[in-house]
């Protein structure tokens, strides 16, 4: 809100000489200093003729005596320490500083970012080492996909400063001085854990309430209470058995080809069967891990070497699915890239037909226009702007 | 679209923004009493409320179209319990699980989720919102505007539209040079002015430029340039240069900003005039490593001299003569070191755009730098005590304080061209707002943040800064589930 202009200032301004209430004002500075609102004057009154200090309103007076008095800590920040209004005094004078910026809200907290090294180690292991995102994940405790855009930042700031663009340095250096810090030392590691790497989402078929009466001499786990959730019925027996011997390739077989999944109901209703959460979380492998060292907890070697062996073919995995999938694209698109051409012609089999364009022909899969059936896209409430940036 | 996002006083409503009005505002603000509010009252309360800080830009028609009542939530899993317990310890018992003690059924009790804080979560997607939360901008308005404006791109492309949705792993970037103009202390009076005064120059110099140009087109070139001023002595200008350097860095507090400025200006100054003295006519416009490789063969070519004549003094005196061994050795280290430096300079040079040393330079509390800074306090001493302790003594630690100091002045510059105060300073109040939510990753140095996923809810916390209490966002949920 900008300084408020008092209308006897204004016109005082205007007519320096006729206005009655201007008996001071006609010379600058030279009217006694006002006893009123000595904490703020508005700097309107340094322009016009006048120098009287602008009346203020009690909500103003009270405003501007906060930020002199309780609230003057919050104008500057010392560095290394967050400055939020939940910081409160302890008896001792000490302040105490919280990582809650907001005092009524109770599930709000700043938490730490990454600092300026994780970022470089995190950069480093992965482009100079070669290291996996995942296994980057996991040493370092930051989620997979933070570690990726870490990356690809990195990389952008490394190009900005490759062709000369300007940083805004002094502009990071006081954000990292301001908010809480992930600290990385060399030799010793990060200084806490990041974040929890292994959150599982909540999933929409879980979320109503299901009475589902079992026996009690049945070992009812989650793979079966996730195909109760979906209304799949009960896995075989051998099945269960199969599962039980190796839970980890049970796993495996799920997340390395997702297409495997089995499917109930029918036409629109048709689902995936909800898979259990060893198998949706982001690092099954270290459930793995946690039940070999479970298992044998005296063999330390040999647990490190199975769970290796088990990320690498894990990597492995992730690398072949991505092949495959370029492999398909390519196949399915014919690229002509004619000589001394900027452009690039990609050129796609599309089918116009009853199937891809459904039976109201509105069909997303068929391109074009058709007859008859005019476009949506200028509807009251469809999106009009991008939907998606592809690069 | 006229901006209706106002901080008044009287009827106080909170914005996204880093006003002090906003933070005055935010530290005063009450809701009603519920019990003097029937239950339709407090749920109009709450969403007028919760509607002047989320999305307030949004119309809300655009808003009730993109509520939605399903919220995301995460449970974060514990690897060690999933390999315990294959769900069959749960259903045991009764179907609530199977407790030994009322203590482990306690325990087992994890803070509930707060889905009503994530009431206004779809907003969030939103770019203006998400620039915002980056801390790239002060308000949402300004960070509307910047995108309005053509300074955000998404992915590289320009996107000129604050309500395009991010998709997770969408990289989104801002001028850096808005950012700085957003998140600085805006200029004062004598800033303005002596931007104005550099402007006048800068066109005066060109039309002399021009007009001299001209001249010399109809004339002979002329003759040769006045002698400039008479050269400081080299180890006056040493030391000087020093102890601004030593000042610059200085975090002391009750440094005054504006001496903190003349402080740096000055320094700009005596750099820019023992550089003048060289021969190259780009230096000024060089990279750091040359001008720093220059400034220390410009003080040192001088200074090689002055030892020999000072050696001839300490002759006389035993205790000194050891002293000048010292700085001869210390000399050599620089010289070999220099040379090295020489070699590998595009190394060094991209060394030193990485901001680690000035990231190391601003924690105050590193026992390196509190040593440096206690050797060089001693030698300042020193030098002010006795007028014959030579400067030549200059050891790597001081050396390394100039070159901070010098990398401090071209990282934060004083530049009357910009439109923010020189050097650069967050600008007032920002540090009560500053928060990055975890659903994005921010690389402040360079403007720009990845939007990771959504933001989700997990027990105990919600991932969408919020002033208000569950209870709003409980009662605003309510509204927009429209059955009132």
């Amino acid at each position: 809100m900008a300084p408020r202009i008092q209308n006897q200032v204004v016109s005082n301004t205007l007519l320096p000489y006729l206005s009655s209430s201007s008996t001071s004002t006609c010379l600058p500075r030279l009217s006694t200093s006002s006893s009123q609102a000595l904490a703020y004057s508005p700097r309107s009154s340094c322009r016009s003729f006048s120098s009287s200090v602008a009346p203020q309103t009690r909500q103003r007076r009270e405003m501007f005596q906060w930020l002199s008095g309780p609230g003057a800590r919050f104008k500057n920040h010392v560095p290394g320490e967050t400055n939020y209004l939940t910081a409160r005094k302890t008896p001792d004078g000490k302040l105490l500083r919280t990582s809650r910026p907001f005092i009524d809200n109770q599930q709000y907290r700043s938490e730490p970012i990454l600092s300026v090294d994780l970022q470089n180690e995190i950069y480093d292991r992965v482009v100079k080492h070669k290291k996996s995102v995942r296994a980057v994940s996991v040493e370092l405790d930051v989620d997979m996909r933070r570690v990726a855009a870490v990356v690809r930042l990195m990389e952008l700031q490394k190009k900005m400063t490759d062709e000369g663009k300007s940083l805004a340095l002094p502009y990071g250096r006081a954000i990292h001085e301001m908010l809480e810090k992930t600290e990385y030392e060399h030799g010793v590691g990060a200084s806490r854990s990041h974040e929890n790497i292994n959150d599982l989402p909540s999933h929409r078929l879980t979320h109503p309430q299901i009475f589902y009466p079992v026996s009690e001499s049945r070992q009812f786990n989650r793979v079966d209470a996730g195909r109760v959730f979906s209304g799949a019925p009960a896995l075989e027996h051998e099945e269960v058995a199969r599962n039980a011997v190796d839970p980890y390739a049970a796993v495996t077989r799920v997340t390395h080809k997702p297409s495997a999944i089995e499917m109930v109901g029918k036409g629109d209703e048709e689902h995936q069967v909800l898979q259990p959460a060893d198998t949706r979380i982001p690092h099954p492998h270290l459930v793995a891990k946690e039940r070999d060292s479970l298992n044998h907890p005296e063999e330390t070697y040999a647990n490190r070497k199975v769970y290796n062996e088990r990320l690498r073919a894990e990597e492995k995995a992730q690398e072949d699915r991505r092949l495959k999938a370029e492999e398909r694209r390519a196949k399915r698109m014919l690229r002509v890239q004619p000589e001394d051409s900027r452009f690039e012609f990609r050129i796609q089999d599309v089918v116009v037909s009853r199937e891809t364009t459904g039976k109201n022909g509105r069909g997303a899969a068929a391109p074009g226009r058709r007859y008859g059936v005019p476009a949506n896209d200028r509807k009251k409430g469809e999106v009009k702007i991008p939907t998606r940036v592809v690069v | 679209m006229r901006n209706r996002a106002t901080t008044g006083l009287k009827k106080p409503k909170i914005r996204q923004s880093w006003s002090k009005w906003n933070l005055y505002n935010m530290q005063r603000f009450r809701m009603k009493p519920p019990h003097v509010r029937t239950h339709f009252q407090q749920k109009w309360d709450a969403k007028s409320v919760a509607r002047n800080y989320h999305g307030e830009q949004v119309s809300e028609k655009q808003w009730a179209r993109m509520f939605s009542p399903r919220i995301r939530s995460v449970v974060s899993m514990n690897a060690r319990q999933l390999a315990e317990d294959d769900g069959s310890k749960m259903s045991a018992g009764r179907g609530a699980g199977l407790h030994q003690t009322e203590e482990e059924a306690f325990k087992q009790d994890e803070k509930p989720i707060p889905y009503a804080q994530m009431t206004f979560a779809p907003l969030e997607r939103r770019l203006d919102t998400a620039v915002f939360r980056a801390m790239f901008a002060s308000s949402a308005r300004q960070a509307r505007q910047f995108v309005i404006h053509g300074a955000v791109t998404v992915n590289g492309k320009q996107m000129k539209y604050p309500g395009y949705l991010l998709n997770p792993g969408d990289l989104f970037q801002v001028e850096p040079d808005r950012v700085m103009y957003a998140t600085g202390a805006p200029k004062d009076r004598s800033d303005r002015r002596e931007s104005r005064l550099a402007k006048k120059a800068e066109e005066e110099a060109k039309a002399r430029e021009e007009a001299a140009a001209a001249e010399d087109k109809e004339q002979e070139p002329a003759e040769a340039q006045p002698e400039e001023e008479q050269p400081m002595d080299p180890r006056d200008t040493l030391k000087a240069l020093l102890f601004q350097a030593k000042e610059i860095l200085s975090t002391d507090k009750s440094t005054l900003p504006a001496k903190r400025k003349q402080q740096l200006r000055g320094f700009q100054k005596a750099i820019k005039r023992v550089l003048s003295r060289s021969e190259s006519s780009t230096i000024l416009t060089d990279s750091l490593e040359a001008q720093f490789s220059q400034l220390t063969l410009l003080l040192k070519a001088k200074r090689t001299e002055q030892q020999t004549d000072e050696k001839a003094e300490k002759a006389e005196k035993a205790e000194k003569a050891e002293k000048a061994e010292k700085a001869e050795k210390a000399e050599k280290a620089e010289e070999a070191e220099k040379a090295v430096e020489a070699k590998k300079g595009s190394e060094e040079s991209d060394e030193l755009k990485v901001p680690r040393p000035a990231e190391s330079e601003s924690k105050p509390s590193t026992s390196d730098k509190q040593t440096l800074r206690d050797n060089l306090s001693e030698a300042f001493l020193q030098a002010s005590k006795n007028q014959e302790v030579d400067m030549t003594q200059l050891d790597d630690e001081e050396l390394e304080v100039l070159k901070r100091a010098l990398v401090q002045m071209r990282e934060n510059p004083i530049d009357h061209s910009k439109p923010y105060a020189t050097p650069w300073l967050p600008r007032d109040y920002m540090s009560a707002f500053a928060t990055i939510p975890r659903y994005l990753e921010v690389n402040h140095n360079i403007c720009a943040a990845v939007y990771l996923r959504h933001p989700v809810a997990r027990p105990g916390w919600s991932e969408v800064p919020s002033p208000f209490s569950d209870h709003v966002g409980t009662m605003a949920f309510t509204w927009y589930l429209r059955r009132r």
